[in-house]
């Protein structure tokens, strides 16, 4: 972990260390946070997310180092930074779809990390995510694929099942397409079915990784408006890694800039953009704009 | 209607003469002494109605007697127009130069001898070019003489068993009959791969063939489909061994001839022991042999399938078998469909190896027809049988093949009529 070391000094580090129990690492969560975020903090809150110590490798290859990250009950985290910084594989980390190298990663207090195959099932459906490809199944139609997890994981009877993929529909406004496969559907209708098949399952967390940079320039609004409307009406929380700086601007509670495997600075949106402390976020900033 | 009066070999004479000694002539009456019909079945020994065959009758004319005329009956549907008579009268061992003249009418025919057959006399009819009843069944001949001036009525001749003419028969007859099939069939190329009579006939006689195929591969196929559906997951297993086994199963079973699978199956199984039904142990064979092929097929297609998909299952909380049941298989069918109509097509042309072992499908029937006619038509036939359903399943797999090009492209079919209905506008 030497390597770390020379990182750490530069990252605003929320380490907590994974052996607490967990109200003593809640509060020593929300001491680290104080001032990062525009979360409103509730009495003895615990993080639903904590990252601690997160390393992963890909062989020779170190992608992430010594990531720590702690996010609240209702908060939206938007990750920023360069291609291959490491923000996807974090966010991959968080289900379970890389293994860590190294480090903990606990969902409500639960150590996610080192699980049997069959929780780590049941830890998925507790953290949706939505994927840059949107992979929908093709073979299914929109409102098929918005079934399917809440009857095959869920057990939920089907009617129930199809009301809630048509509600779901509905939010993303695609309740006309309901019949339509995901061929039929334009890239954005796609995400946003790819989205409501995410909220249909209720998860704790939705991982949203790069959501709109698969989507021609005209279909991104349609794709961050859904996400607007669901991190200020459903109070979800959300972990977003995406390019698009005005969302992070205006949705975003945190913004987590990323480099170079390392968390170089997080803080409130107005302080990353308009005083960023980091030079390379400064850099990063100044050369989206 | 041509009359002519024949003279017989020294030899046939004899025998004939023979006939007669042994015959009892007691009796006052013109006797029968026999009646028969020759073969006229394509390569076997039977009497077809409705076909063209040569009647021969004989009868002794008894003492104090003097024939002027025969007439010849068979029942209704016989028909003795166009037909040729010879006229063969023996007396003792001598021939005797008789003319005579025939007038056919209908299922009967009158023989008018220029001289009155004299007593004693073996009197010999032979009508060519007469017909039995199509629908057949046993005929005797019957008819009268005349006796200087008095009709009498002829004894009954023994039954003559007569085949039934089935519509194929009249098909052949009618093409028998035809000058552009003679012509045709003078060439020889043409006469030896496409004579038509026997490509009719070949066609009802391979059927039974056919339908065995048909019957073998269609039933070895669903246990192909799951026997290779099993080995690709095993070849996709995490397990060292679960990929052993699959590999060694499907690698030998494509690594040798299916022909030597099925010597070894069908003569090595009864030198153990085990006696398993010809046909069903061919479906057996075709089946294992298929099930390597489609187990490779479904491996590929299976590994076709972009990660996404496997990730995308997973985020939703999918375990590992929901995932493939309900996400990556039915995928995997659609990709597949193409290159398992080729491999059912394989299979289907691939039985015909079972006619090494005795199997009576296709190309066994066809071997036997083409051995007995010295012909090479019968197998021309197979072919056109084998064709009737490679043929469409050909084009299945062109049409699929492109529906996937277009669907995957994005160029997606149009949205479902149940949608238009409801007018709901069409993609973006």
């Amino acid at each position: 972990m030497s390597s770390s070391k020379k990182f750490l000094s530069h990252a605003p580090s929320t380490a907590v260390p994974a052996s607490l129990p967990a109200d003593e690492a809640a509060a020593a969560a929300f001491e680290a946070d104080q001032g990062l975020t525009n979360h409103h903090f509730t009495p003895g809150e615990h993080p639903i997310v904590r990252i601690e110590h997160l390393n992963k490798s890909f062989g020779d290859t170190v992608v992430l180092r010594d990531v720590n990250l702690n996010v609240w009950p209702g908060e939206v985290v938007v990750v920023l930074g360069p291609s291959g910084s490491g923000k996807s594989t974090m966010l991959r980390c968080v289900n379970l779809l890389e293994t860590p190298t190294a480090g903990h990663i606990l969902i409500e207090d639960d150590e996610i990390t080192g699980k049997s195959a069959a929780d780590v099932n049941k830890l998925r459906r507790d953290v949706g995510m939505v994927f840059q490809q949107f992979n929908l199944f093709p073979h299914l139609t929109a409102k098929e694929n918005v079934m399917i997890g809440q009857v095959k994981v869920l057990k939920k009877p089907k009617e129930e099942a199809a009301a809630e993929a048509m509600k779901q529909l509905d939010a993303v406004g695609l309740a006309d397409r309901a019949d339509f496969k995901p061929g039929q559907l334009s890239g954005g209708q796609q995400q946003r079915v790819a989205i409501a098949r995410a909220v249909a399952m209720h998860p704790d967390v939705l991982l949203f990784d790069e959501p709109t940079s698969a989507l021609d320039p005209e279909l991104v609004r349609g794709v961050l408006d859904v996400m607007r409307d669901l991190a200020e009406n459903s109070g979800m929380t959300m972990i977003v890694v995406t390019h698009e700086m005005g969302f992070a601007r205006d949705v975003a509670d945190r913004v987590v800039f990323m480099e170079g495997g390392v968390i170089v600075e997080q803080g409130i949106p107005a302080d990353v953009f308009d005083h960023p402390k980091n030079p390379r976020t400064a850099e990063f900033l100044g050369s989206i704009d | 209607m041509g009359l002519r009066t024949h003279i017989k070999a020294p030899a046939l004479a004899a025998a004939l003469l023979a006939v007669v000694l042994a015959l009892p002539c007691s009796a006052l009456a013109m006797t029968t002494d026999k009646a028969t019909a020759k073969p006229n079945e394509d390569g076997g020994s039977g009497v077809i109605g409705g076909m063209d065959t040569r009647l021969t009758w004989e009868g002794t004319v008894e003492e104090g007697e003097s024939v002027d005329s025969v007439t010849l009956t068979i029942a209704d549907d016989a028909s003795f127009d166009g037909s040729t008579t010879r006229i063969t009268v023996l007396e003792g061992l001598t021939r005797v130069n008789i003319e005579g003249e025939a007038a056919a009418d209908g299922n009967s025919i009158t023989v008018s001898f220029a001289d009155p057959i004299p007593a004693g006399s073996l009197l010999r009819l032979e009508v060519t070019n007469m017909r039995f009843p199509s629908e057949g069944g046993d005929y005797s001949v019957e008819g009268s003489y005349v006796d200087g001036g008095q009709t009498k009525e002829l004894a009954a001749s023994p039954s003559i068993s007569i085949i039934a003419n089935t519509p194929l028969q009249s098909v052949v007859n009618w093409l028998d009959e035809q000058p552009w099939v003679a012509a045709w069939n003078s060439n020889q190329f043409l006469g030896m791969f496409f004579k038509p009579q026997l490509l009719v006939t070949s066609f009802s006689s391979l059927f039974p063939g056919w339908v065995l195929c048909l019957g073998i591969v269609i039933a070895c196929y669903p246990f192909a489909i799951v026997l290779g559906l099993v080995f690709s997951l095993l070849k996709i297993s995490k397990h060292r061994l679960c990929r052993a086994v699959a590999v060694v199963y499907i690698n030998v079973l494509r690594g040798t001839p299916l022909f030597l699978q099925i010597y070894i199956m069908f003569f090595g199984l009864p030198m153990v022991g085990i006696n398993i039904d010809n046909n069903l142990l061919g479906i057996i064979v075709m089946a294992v042999n298929s099930s390597a092929y489609l187990a490779e097929i479904f491996r590929a297609g299976i590994q076709s399938i972009p990660r996404g998909q496997y990730e995308a299952a997973s985020s939703l909380g999918m375990s590992y078998v929901q995932t493939m049941f309900s996400v990556i298989l039915p995928q995997t069918v659609r990709r597949v469909i193409p290159t398992v109509t080729s491999d059912f097509i394989t299979a289907f042309k691939d039985t015909s190896l079972l006619s090494s072992v005795g199997v009576m499908e296709l190309m066994m029937f066809s071997k036997n027809l083409t051995t007995v006619s010295g012909n090479i038509t019968p197998y021309v036939a197979a072919g056109i049988f084998y064709l009737i359903v490679t043929l469409p399943l050909i084009k299945v797999v062109g049409v699929v093949e492109e529906r996937i090009a277009a669907s995957e492209s994005g160029l997606s079919r149009k949205p479902r009529k149940r949608d238009q209905k409801k007018g709901v506008p069409s993609v973006q």
